[in-house]
């Protein structure tokens, strides 16, 4: 049972984040057009249809509440047209829509905590702001509505004549009072009409109550009359009322029928026809509601289509046993393949065997790359992220920023993307808070666009993923962070032994910050050790860069772990090598007469009007190879960071995409890294190759010479 | 699991004080050169043949390289070279073993494997000879003229040895 809930709950908040989280994608992408497309309106009405619903069976009520008032009024804008709505409205409208997801957000979050959810109060009020603004938009659109037609015969505005129906048959009717300020009153009498309607027969007045937005404000101000047959059914029908939602007060009235001349008829006779099909449509939802009265009303089934997720969420130790075994199954593939009795099978047979094996081989291959493939996710989730960030500080800030993102689809391991989220948000709050001019002038009196530019990227270089937040704002003053330091006792040594970069440091220590305020988004000096320390904890590094007055440049570089990249394969020996292919320059054949010695007998070649080093890797690492001389083997030029050089090789065995393995736990002692061995990966026969890191062996084997 | 290690080289008192603790325990009996060793089977995950060793550069030479065990690389120690032993041809006979020290997963290789036996450690005594092999520390008669040695699979992770 427990179990049960457990299992509940966790699919719960993954499928709210994600909606959520594609929610704010959504409104963000939207905010720059400045406009929702009819898609995303129905959109973000399934998404909140789907809120509400989930919360409501996990009762968390607070989060059904408020994703039950969106879903109205997106069933407004829906049902309106988002055409209808001015700028000014629309404006509004997305700055709603963020403060509400950013609402549910908060109480999801407190459901994750286990904390008690908002209190009723806190809910109404943020449910009647979302009311309100439902009401002005729907209000003004039934101004437009009226001067774009005011000479239409508009019955329901017309006979807007405060007074009973003329029903001779009825014996009594329910005069009934919607709540004020919803703004949604068709819909709320269509839903209550519809929880009635399987009861028993009745006839509603204004007969079309539930299908024309025009009689709203009617229903509003005057509320409007159910008439029934018998005395019976109304004492029903109270009973059912008595469980909806948004009744502000009904009241059971007989039938003065003498006194019909009292009141006119509210509708006209052709309108009247128009209800009873449209009464039809939602049997279901009306069903529901009437079976479960203390759930908010359902809206009508129609109002969504059926949410078709292609996502699945599998849990991660799944994939890992998925990798392995399928690691395994290319390994017993090959073992089959090569097996030696093989050779006993006549030609025939042999022939038909080895066709079997190439489509077994090719088959397992994209088995394996697909298992690769599984846990990878690209950062763009992290970066759309931001984006969102931006545009709120942009607005508290009043900043003019724009935020650029590059390399969104650089693929990452999961687990490393959801570490990596926490110091970004860190880094980009701090830039637009205090690394962006306060003021446009500022920024011009600098000789810079007025509008300030904040550039997140992502790109994979051979052995990590580098991420660089960049601004064009204020830049660090050295001088400013040292005397900040120093007044903080934060020095270890004389100010004027710090170099820029030791300067720049500072910031990492825990307790700085420079700016005079603390602000809602930072400065409260626990900033940079600790974005600092989670880009350690997942083996990654962090720097800084920065000039005064014309910005700063934050830069993590994270370790691959499992990230795929391309590789070339070259053998030494008996011993397989993979290169980053990002690395390789050029791979080339020389002759002994282009070999250029120094003094101390280091071999060079002459490339592209330079010279560069050659690195003999059988030498380096000690490998028996029968290829010596650098006229047999394969020289590849390679870069990484501004080091270049050529590294010898006996030969090239061809690229392929690998999934780097970190070296078992065992092995970290001998520091291999410093050797320029990165990490490994497993080949498509089950083989490992070792993954050189060029940066690494330029620094073991060139500069140690 | 350092005080397992260091109490090898005299602490007999000590020693026999935690024995009592431990009693009887499953052990596999393997041989490296003229050795024979045991080992409890706590340790031990599993015994694979027949993978490939992937040679390492840059390591000591009793790092024979890395095997690819279903997707999970583990390196691989000579134990004949760990003892400075004269290294030995692999032959079909030739066993790794797979050992899990402290959730550090690592293949060690041995000549063969004999037997799974019960071994009761109050029974082990410690080594006399003063330079005795830093991988083993203790040693079990079994009454029929054969002797094994506790084989210490800590001291593997110190690289002590």
């Amino acid at each position: 049972m427990d179990n049960g809930m457990e299992a509940m709950l966790e699919t719960y908040l993954y499928e709210t984040n994600s909606l959520l989280d594609a929610l704010d994608e959504l409104l963000v992408n939207d905010e720059k057009i400045g406009d929702f497309s009819s898609d995303d309106v129905n959109e973000i009405f399934r998404s909140m249809h789907t809120i509400k619903g989930s919360s409501a069976m996990m009762e968390f009520n607070s989060l059904s509440t408020i994703a039950h008032h969106i879903e109205d009024l997106f069933f407004y804008i829906r049902d309106k047209g988002i055409e209808s709505l001015d700028p000014e409205h629309k404006k509004e409208l997305f700055d709603l829509m963020f403060r509400s997801g950013d609402y549910l957000r908060s109480e999801v979050q407190k459901v994750e905590e286990g904390s008690p959810l908002s209190a009723e109060a806190e809910i109404d009020s943020f449910a009647n702001e979302i009311n309100a603004f439902l009401k002005k938009i729907s209000n003004v659109a039934d101004e437009s509505a009226e001067e774009a037609a005011p000479e239409a015969p508009a019955s329901g505005e017309k006979t807007a004549v405060p007074g009973m129906p003329d029903d001779p048959d009825a014996a009594a009717f329910l005069h009934i009072y919607l709540e004020e300020g919803s703004g949604m009153e068709n819909l709320y009498a269509f839903m209550i009409i519809n929880a009635l309607q399987d009861a028993f027969a009745f006839r509603c007045y204004p007969p079309d109550v539930e299908t024309n937005p025009d009689t709203s404000a009617e229903i509003v101000e005057n509320g409007f009359y159910i008439a029934f047959d018998s005395q019976d059914d109304v004492e029903q029908a109270e009973s059912i009322l008595k469980s909806q939602a948004h009744i502000r007060s009904y009241e059971m009235l007989e039938n003065p029928g003498k006194k019909a001349e009292a009141a006119a008829p509210v509708v006209s006779d052709t309108k009247a026809q128009e209800a009873p099909p449209a009464k039809k449509e939602t049997p279901a939802s009306a069903g529901q509601a009437a079976a479960a009265p203390a759930k908010a009303p359902a809206a009508p089934a129609k109002a969504h289509a059926p949410v078709k997720q292609n996502l699945i969420s599998v849990n991660v130790m799944k994939l890992d046993s998925l990798l392995d075994i399928v690691g395994e199954l290319v390994i017993t593939e090959s073992m089959v393949t090569s097996a030696p009795e093989l050779n006993q099978l006549s030609r025939d047979s042999f022939d038909n065997f080895m066709k079997s094996a190439r489509q077994l081989r090719k088959l397992t291959d994209d088995l394996q790359d697909i298992a690769m493939s599984l846990r990878m996710v690209p950062i763009s989730g992290v970066f759309q992220k931001m984006n969102r960030i931006v545009r709120d500080m942009k607005q508290k800030l009043n900043k003019d920023v724009r935020l650029i993102i590059e390399g969104e689809n650089t693929e990452m391991d999961k687990n490393i993307v959801d570490s990596i989220q926490d110091p970004i948000m860190h880094i980009v709050r701090n830039s637009m808070d205090h690394g962006i001019e306060e003021t446009e002038d500022e920024r011009i009196r600098a000789g810079k666009d007025p509008q300030g530019t904040l550039i997140l990227a992502a790109t994979h270089t051979s052995s990590e993923v580098v991420i660089t937040v960049t601004d064009d704002g204020y830049g660090m003053d050295p001088a400013k962070l040292l005397a900040k330091a120093a007044e903080k006792g934060l020095l270890t040594k004389p100010a004027e032994e710090y170099s820029k970069k030791e300067a720049l440091n500072l910031i990492m220590l825990p307790g700085f910050s420079t700016n005079q305020t603390v602000t809602e988004y930072s400065g409260r000096g626990v900033g940079m050790d600790v974005v600092k320390k989670n880009i350690e904890s997942v083996g990654g590094t962090f720097a800084l860069d920065s000039e005064l007055g014309s910005g700063t440049t934050v830069t993590m570089r994270i370790p691959l772990t499992l990230a795929i990249m391309d590789g070339m394969k070259v053998t030494v020996g008996k011993s397989i090598f993979t290169i980053p292919i990002a690395n390789i320059m050029q791979s080339f054949k020389i002759t002994t007469d282009e070999i250029i010695y120094d003094d101390y007998g280091n071999e060079m070649v002459a490339r592209m009007d330079s010279f560069y080093p050659v690195v003999r890797l059988h030498r380096f690492f000690n490998l028996d190879t029968d290829i010596t001389s650098l006229e047999e083997g394969i020289l590849l030029w390679v870069e990484a960071n501004d080091r270049s050089y050529c590294i010898f090789v006996d030969q090239l065995i061809g690229e392929q995409q690998v999934v780097v393995k970190p070296f078992p736990t065992y092995l970290n002692s001998f520091e291999l890294k410093n050797f320029g061995i990165n990490g490994c990966t497993i080949l498509g026969d089950g083989s490992i190759s070792i993954i050189l890191d060029v940066l690494g062996l330029y620094g073991a084997a060139v500069t140690e010479k | 699991m350092s005080e397992q290690t260091t109490n090898v080289n005299l602490d007999a008192e000590e020693m026999s004080a935690q024995e009592e603790a431990s009693t009887v325990k499953r052990c596999l009996s393997f041989q490296v050169d003229d050795l024979i060793l045991f080992l409890s089977t706590d340790y031990i995950v599993e015994i694979v043949n027949d993978y490939p060793i992937t040679p390492l550069p840059m390591v000591p030479s009793f790092v024979k390289g890395m095997i690819n065990l279903r997707g999970q690389i583990l390196p691989v120690l000579d134990m004949r070279l760990c003892m400075d032993k004269p290294p030995a041809e692999y032959t079909g006979k030739t066993c790794v073993i797979r050992l899990d020290i402290d959730s550090v997963p690592l293949c060690i290789v041995i000549d063969s494997v004999c037997q799974v036996l019960d071994i009761d450690f109050q029974e082990v005594r410690p080594i006399p000879v003063k330079r005795q092999q830093k991988l083993l520390n203790g040693m079990i008669d079994l009454g029929d003229g054969k002797v094994m040695m506790s084989f210490d699979c800590n001291v593997l992770l110190e690289k002590r040895y």
